[in-house]
């Protein structure tokens, strides 16, 4: 019982932190490429829907507070409210989210209802789930028991992570297809041949890391990378660990569907590409998915080779509580750093051509990789 | 202390092999008779783990690794005869193509 | 009888029932994808784990992706209900239920449930690497060829004779050995 109910807490845990990388990249996204365009941005609206009309009229209940209430705990938030709007955070978080929600939830004729709803939870169900299969922090000791940062701790989390994501291809296609229209219909092939194309490349990574750390558990191949920066995944066998890092970057992009590989949805040929016929709450799940994507490959990249939540050269003690605290903000802070690199290639290069993109994966990352598995498993057969 | 059900396992691969072959047999989308191909290789591959749990040895998952690596084999294959085939006479029906030639 | 098995097993039969009933075939392989999510889960539940998430990969992730991209690339109709599909149907889920029937009592027969002492074997990825690279070495390399010689076959079959690959048709011409942009791949 104690069991399931941690399970539970911690489930609701990382939820809220998958939520929270989420949002984090979308806002990063719009005031973010407003920063790269050269634009003013996201920068005003909703600063007095929320605090500025309480300010201005007086009906208050409770008449005498009216003074204390109105200084005291009004004029401080509205002035925090407006910093938040003039930064674009009640913008892009309170008002799209709300204006979502309020919004028609349109249905093409002649569509079967219940996969048109599956399609967006498909998006974004196997995302969340692969979350589970990440620690976050190192373990602490409260009296007895060890508490793990990590909901499901199973020891093939690395495969699990290739699992959702080749099934979180199904929530684009059958967007794709419920969507009763050629341009869905289109981005959803896009994004299968896409998606499968770089699955491969990313399988011989993973197949290159497994054979470095001997371990498909996420927590030991975290631990493996304490102390020297050597430890590092990017570091090992020198080229074949950088080039590991380097193919997975880029089919991180290409999974996401984002950056220059956003054929599926490439506005200027597709209108919106796979989720063209959704709009509502059913349009915003599919960009949190993406959004939550991006952060979850930021985070398999700061696992496998940037040493999770290690900082180099410094040991913390084992089962401290402040050691897991100061192992969080690291490890999210790595993750952070790869969230807005992702999104400033976003918003920097142009979209690929459809054979440029499918050259770049089976003419180039799939071949490398092979390469650099071979290599990699010469050198740990000759050490 | 804990009981083994193997029985009950291979009892469901049994179900699922059945319903497997009926739909061969009754569907006429040759994509449709894949996936129930596919089903039957599933049926026998809950059979083949239950057992091998059963045995005591790792034969069985084996064997049904052999399956996997088949069934990709079979779908790339399979599915690349039924594009020829919609190439050549615009259907994916196997009742369509019963000349032996195209 | 362990409820996990009791939920799967309904899961399992009520999904593969939708494969053969369902009339669309996009339906059809989506129920099949549920079916082998719950094969996965099953694996799950008999304790082997890597075989669950290899079936996941491999069934659900590469398999059916590509069965469910034919059928869109296809646009393969919804089947028509014929009087004579029905008969057939009736027929051969009676003979189905009787062969279950039959040998269902075998089944229960020759494996009697019964309970063990020493815990069950896991097939953990090191085990069963351990026996696949020593014991079923040659069946391994031999399935590697065969997977091989499938996606050159594949390539083979698929491949459009030059001219404009959205008109596959009009390729009786001359074939100069290329595959185009945006074409089939």
């Amino acid at each position: 019982m104690g069991a399931v109910l941690g399970i539970v807490i911690k489930g609701f845990l990382v939820q809220q932190v998958t939520l929270g990388l989420a949002s984090f990249c979308t806002w990063v996204e719009r005031k973010g490429s407003a920063l790269i365009q050269d634009r003013v941005g996201a920068n005003r609206a909703g600063t007095n829907l929320y605090v500025g009309e309480f300010l201005k009229t007086d009906v208050f209940l409770l008449k005498p507070f009216a003074f204390i209430v109105r200084n005291l705990l009004l004029r401080p938030a509205f002035a925090v409210f407006r910093f938040l709007g003039s930064i674009g955070v009640i913008n892009t978080l309170l008002n799209d989210a709300l204006k979502a929600l309020l919004k028609e939830d349109f249905v093409p004729a002649g569509t079967n209802l219940f996969l048109h709803a599956l399609g967006p939870f498909m998006a974004v169900f196997p995302v969340f789930l692969a979350f589970g299969v990440i620690p976050l922090a190192p373990d602490v000791q409260i009296f007895d028991t060890v508490i793990r940062f990590q909901v499901a701790e199973i020891s093939t989390g690395l495969l699990f992570l290739l699992a959702m994501g080749s099934i979180a291809v199904y929530g684009v296609v059958i967007a794709g297809w419920t969507g009763n229209n050629k341009f869905s219909l289109l981005g959803a092939l896009r994004a299968a041949a896409q998606m499968i194309s770089y699955e491969l490349a990313m399988g011989v990574v993973f197949a290159t890391v497994v054979l470095h750390f001997g371990t498909f558990d996420l927590y030991r191949v975290i631990e493996m990378q304490g102390g020297s920066i050597a430890n590092w995944g990017v570091f090992f066998m020198f080229p074949t660990g950088f080039l590991c890092f380097l193919i997975l970057f880029i089919v991180g992009m290409a999974e996401t569907k984002r950056g220059p590989f956003d054929l599926p949805e490439s506005e200027s040929e597709l209108v919106a590409g796979y989720f063209t016929e959704y709009s509502g709450m059913k349009f915003l799940l599919f960009w949190l998915g993406e959004f939550a994507e991006i952060a979850l490959f930021a985070i398999v990249l700061a696992t496998f080779f940037f040493g999770g939540w290690h900082i180099p050269f410094v040991e913390f003690p084992a089962g401290e509580w402040w050691a897991a605290l100061i192992g969080h903000a690291v490890f999210i802070g790595k993750v952070l750093f790869f969230c807005v690199l992702q999104i400033t290639i976003r918003w920097t290069l142009p979209r690929f051509r459809y054979d440029q993109l499918m050259n770049l994966g089976w003419k180039m990352l799939l071949p490398l990789s092979i390469v650099n598995l071979i290599v990699a498993a010469a050198v740990k057969l000759s050490l | 202390m804990n009981y083994d059900y193997s029985a009950y396992y291979v009892l469901l691969s049994l179900v699922l092999f059945t319903i497997g072959t009926v739909g061969f047999i009754v569907r006429k989308n040759a994509i449709v008779a894949f996936m129930c191909l596919e089903l039957m290789l599933n049926a026998a591959n809950i059979a083949f783990v239950a057992l091998s749990r059963r045995v005591g040895n790792l034969d069985g998952e084996i064997a049904v690794f052999f399956v996997m690596a088949v069934a990709a084999a079979e779908a790339a294959v399979g599915l690349a005869i039924v594009i020829a085939l919609f190439r050549n006479l615009e259907t994916t029906e196997s009742s369509d193509a019963m000349e032996l030639r195209l | 009888m362990p409820l996990v098995f009791v939920i799967l097993s309904a899961l399992l039969i009520a999904s593969a029932v939708g494969v053969i009933l369902f009339r669309n075939p996009i339906h059809s392989a989506l129920c099949l994808v549920v079916n082998l999510v719950g094969v996965a889960c099953v694996f799950a539940a008999l304790e082997a784990h890597f075989l669950a998430v290899v079936q996941v990969i491999v069934y659900a992730g590469a398999i059916m992706v590509l069965v469910v991209f034919v059928l869109m690339l296809l646009n393969s109709k919804t089947e028509e209900r014929t009087l004579s599909g029905v008969i057939q149907l009736v027929l051969s889920g009676i003979i189905g239920g009787c062969l279950v029937s039959v040998v269902g009592p075998f089944i229960i027969e020759q494996w009697p449930i019964v309970a063990r002492e020493e815990p069950p074997i896991s097939g953990s990825v090191e085990a069963l690497g351990k026996v696949l690279y020593t014991d079923y070495i040659f069946p391994f390399e031999t399935a590697g060829f065969l997977v091989m010689a499938a996606l050159v076959a594949a390539a083979m079959l698929a491949k459009t004779k030059g001219g404009d690959p959205n008109h596959p048709r009009i390729s009786e011409g001359k074939n100069d050995g290329t595959i185009q942009a945006g074409g089939e791949q």
